[in-house]
């Protein structure tokens, strides 16, 4: 009776520990939510998605006279905006992304003489001050000087009464991400493009055309499987060392490019696609084959018309799985495209995905953790969207998910 | 005269068809031996340029020394002096590390998810394993360098030690764990689902606890997927590249068997400070990568080994 109360204790305190280090998966991951949502959350707007990265600063003057005519304020401009009836602009107060109050130009008339500025940095070069823009500091003639932190308010009063621009600085936001999401799209859509048609050709060979137990297949999926198995970075020196130099041969590209970028990518999904293409093949009914090589139909078309049908929530969660791959690499992309963040896409230059992004800001001198949180926020709602789509479809037709690689 | 037509008709048909066959075959070939010979070029083109460093022909007076290379504990001190051996024994001891952390940890939640929990909760927490084996490396890299390296802060104070503002081996190690700890987990609960239920019905009749049975019959019967799990999560910890950077530090000689000091790992080696993509500096990382794939091969021929030792007494 003592041995066994005592079993039981041992027992029961052994469930409790057991328990307990199982929440530390779960721990983990609300964890890395919590702290990126916290810093990230803030600063997730319609802005950080559209903005440029690099702010544009813009010093100008007013050369010419003040007409007469009194601009109209425009009906469709909201309550909190202050018009200047005398320049034909509108401001809104606002917060920049560190949190500073900033006067935002909201509205510029097509007539105003706004858009005849003249630069001051370039002789005989006009500005041309647009909606959206900051407005960071004015002296006007006469000497009255406009600061960012006076408000909008004070901002249109100070304009009404102004007769002339000495000096006027404005700037457009930047620290957004636009040229990051676009990156990261071309990427994706660049390597699905290269590498569905081979995954998916190679699952066909491997599952339906190679002579099954043959030496030669047996070896293909071996080295496709050691594939599988190279971390990340050595992707990165194969983009470096054969996709760099193959894409400036043929194109007009000199260093890292994105074209580099997506071929790398391509190497690294492809594991993934071939394997869950297979595994979908695995699923289709050998009575499908049997029935439509029995009603006259090839092998060809067998295999296209019949088989690859049934495979297709194979191939789509093989892609799905890739794309969230795509978004998540960094280290191959370091090497095979480059770390210079940038707002204007070319194929052939160097840019930044998100997650390079991410990389480019915080390994400069002070790490950007609000900006780094943000976009990591919105790579993880991506990621997890896909990973949960990917569960549902192999729940739906019973494709194994821990087949991926 | 119109059947021998007819059947001259229909013979090239099925040709035609044949012929189409083969063509598939030739074009469905090709991408599959593109496919499979890629990590040959993999191979083949990091070494090519991975030797460049240790010919005179290439770099002259500069070249790198390939005995001091292997044996060195100084990373770029001098123009040309780059000696691996500390890099290898700090990335062997941090993978060591975290595998030690994080093998029983996703064991035992593999055990608990599987076995014991109640089917809601189960299916909660392997949810929530399978999205943490989803968070990409630069994730991992944000949240160490933003909170892990807090706490190691924190520690190092605690026990009156300072560190280069948590970055250090601890770090290292902590991340990594919680980064292979997703890909060892959902291995093992594939490996304990597959478990005859039968075992453990005969090890319950025959007295065992509850807790006895899962950790003595269970488990082992369980182990050699396991074992494949704890193989690719080890691979994994060798190659994790980004993460590992962000909160290793740069420590430029060794080897670092502190926990609260900077620290140098392959990977880290061959991502830290990556400007030039010419030169001496770029070449040698591929050298680096060399040596990287080396090691994770010879581990995984031991490890391999190893699991097939231990099959033998299952």
């Amino acid at each position: 009776m003592m041995r066994h109360t005592k079993r039981h204790v041992k027992d029961q305190s052994l469930l409790g520990i057991v328990s307990l280090v199982s929440l530390f998966g779960i721990l983990i991951l609300i964890l890395i939510f919590g702290y990126v949502f916290k810093n990230g959350a803030a600063l997730v707007s319609w802005d950080l998605l559209t903005n440029d990265y690099y702010a544009e600063v813009y010093n100008s003057y007013y050369d010419g006279s003040l007409n007469d005519t009194e601009y109209v304020r425009p009906n469709n401009l909201s309550n909190d905006a202050y018009f200047s009836s005398r320049w034909g602009v509108a401001f809104t107060d606002d917060i920049d992304q560190e949190g500073h109050a900033v006067i935002r130009i909201v509205y510029v008339d097509p007539d105003s003489p706004l858009t005849r500025l003249l630069d001051k940095n370039t002789e005989g070069q006009t500005v041309v001050i647009t909606a959206e823009q900051l407005l960071d500091k004015v002296i006007f003639t006469g000497n009255v000087i406009l600061y960012s932190m006076d408000g909008a308010e004070k901002a249109a009063i100070k304009f009404d009464a102004a007769t002339g621009i000495r000096d006027m600085l404005t700037s457009t936001e930047g620290k957004g991400i636009r040229g990051s999401i676009i990156t990261t799209f071309l990427l994706i859509i660049m390597t699905l493009f290269i590498a569905i048609p081979f995954g998916v050709f190679t699952a066909v060979y491997l599952h339906e055309f190679a002579p099954k137990k043959s030496k030669l297949v047996f070896t293909f999926r071996r080295l496709i499987e050691m594939l599988s198995g190279m971390p990340s970075i050595i992707f990165g020196l194969l983009g470096a060392a054969v996709f760099i130099p193959f894409t400036t041969v043929f194109t007009s590209a000199d260093g890292g490019n994105l074209i580099s970028g997506a071929l790398t990518l391509s190497v690294i999904v492809l594991p993934t696609i071939i394997s869950s293409t297979e595994e979908a093949l695995t699923v289709v009914p050998d009575e499908f084959r049997l029935a439509s090589l029995a009603l006259g139909a090839n092998k060809t078309q067998t295999t296209f018309k019949v088989v690859l049908r049934g495979a297709i929530p194979g191939i789509l969660t093989g892609t799905l799985l890739a794309i969230g791959r795509i978004i998540g690499e960094s280290a191959a992309l370091i090497y095979a495209v480059g770390t210079a963040i940038k707002d204007e896409i070319i194929l052939t230059e160097r840019s930044t995905s998100l997650a390079v992004h991410i990389w480019s800001i915080m390994s400069g001198e002070v790490p950007n953790f609000e900006l780094a949180s943000a976009i990591s926020l919105i790579i993880l709602a991506v990621v997890l969207i896909l990973s949960l789509i990917v569960k549902i479809i192999a729940r739906k037709y019973a494709i194994d998910p821990s087949m991926r690689g | 005269m119109m059947q021998i037509n007819k059947g001259r008709k229909h013979r090239t048909r099925s040709e035609m068809k044949q012929l189409i066959d083969r063509l598939t075959y030739a074009g469905l070939f090709i991408p599959a031996l593109i496919s499979a010979s890629i990590v040959l070029f993999i191979v083949f083109f990091i070494a090519k340029q991975g030797v460049s460093p240790f010919l005179p022909s290439q770099y002259g007076a500069l070249s790198v020394d390939i005995v001091s290379f292997f044996t060195g504990m100084i990373w770029f001190q001098t123009p040309n002096v780059y000696g691996i051996f500390f890099i290898v024994i700090n990335t062997v001891y941090i993978v060591i590390l975290a595998s030690l952390i994080a093998i029983p940890i996703a064991v035992v939640s593999a055990l608990f998810i599987v076995k014991i929990a109640p089917k809601q909760i189960g299916l909660v927490l392997s949810t929530a394993v399978e999205l943490l084996s989803a968070v990409p490396s630069i994730v991992f890299g944000v949240f160490g360098l933003g909170v892990i390296t807090g706490w190691i802060t924190d520690i190092a104070t605690f026990f009156g030690t300072q560190t280069a503002g948590g970055i250090s081996t601890a770090a290292t190690v902590l991340v990594l764990a919680m980064m292979i700890f997703p890909t060892i987990c959902i291995m093992s609960i594939t490996a304990i689902k597959s478990v005859d239920i039968n075992l453990e019905k005969n090890s319950l009749a025959l007295g065992a606890s509850r807790m006895q049975t899962y950790f003595k019959i269970t488990l082992s019967a369980a182990k050699s997927g396991i074992f494949a799990g704890i193989i690719l999560g080890i691979g994994r910890a060798f190659g994790e590249a980004t993460a590992v950077s962000m909160v290793a530090g740069n420590a430029g000689s060794g080897p670092t068997f502190d926990l609260f000091t900077t620290t140098r790992t392959l990977t880290s080696t061959m991502l830290l400070g990556l400007k030039e993509t010419v030169g001496l500096d770029y070449d040698i990382r591929f050298s680096v990568g060399i040596v990287l794939i080396g090691i994770i091969i010879l581990t995984n021929l031991i490890l391999n080994y190893a699991k097939k030792q231990v099959g033998r007494y299952a």
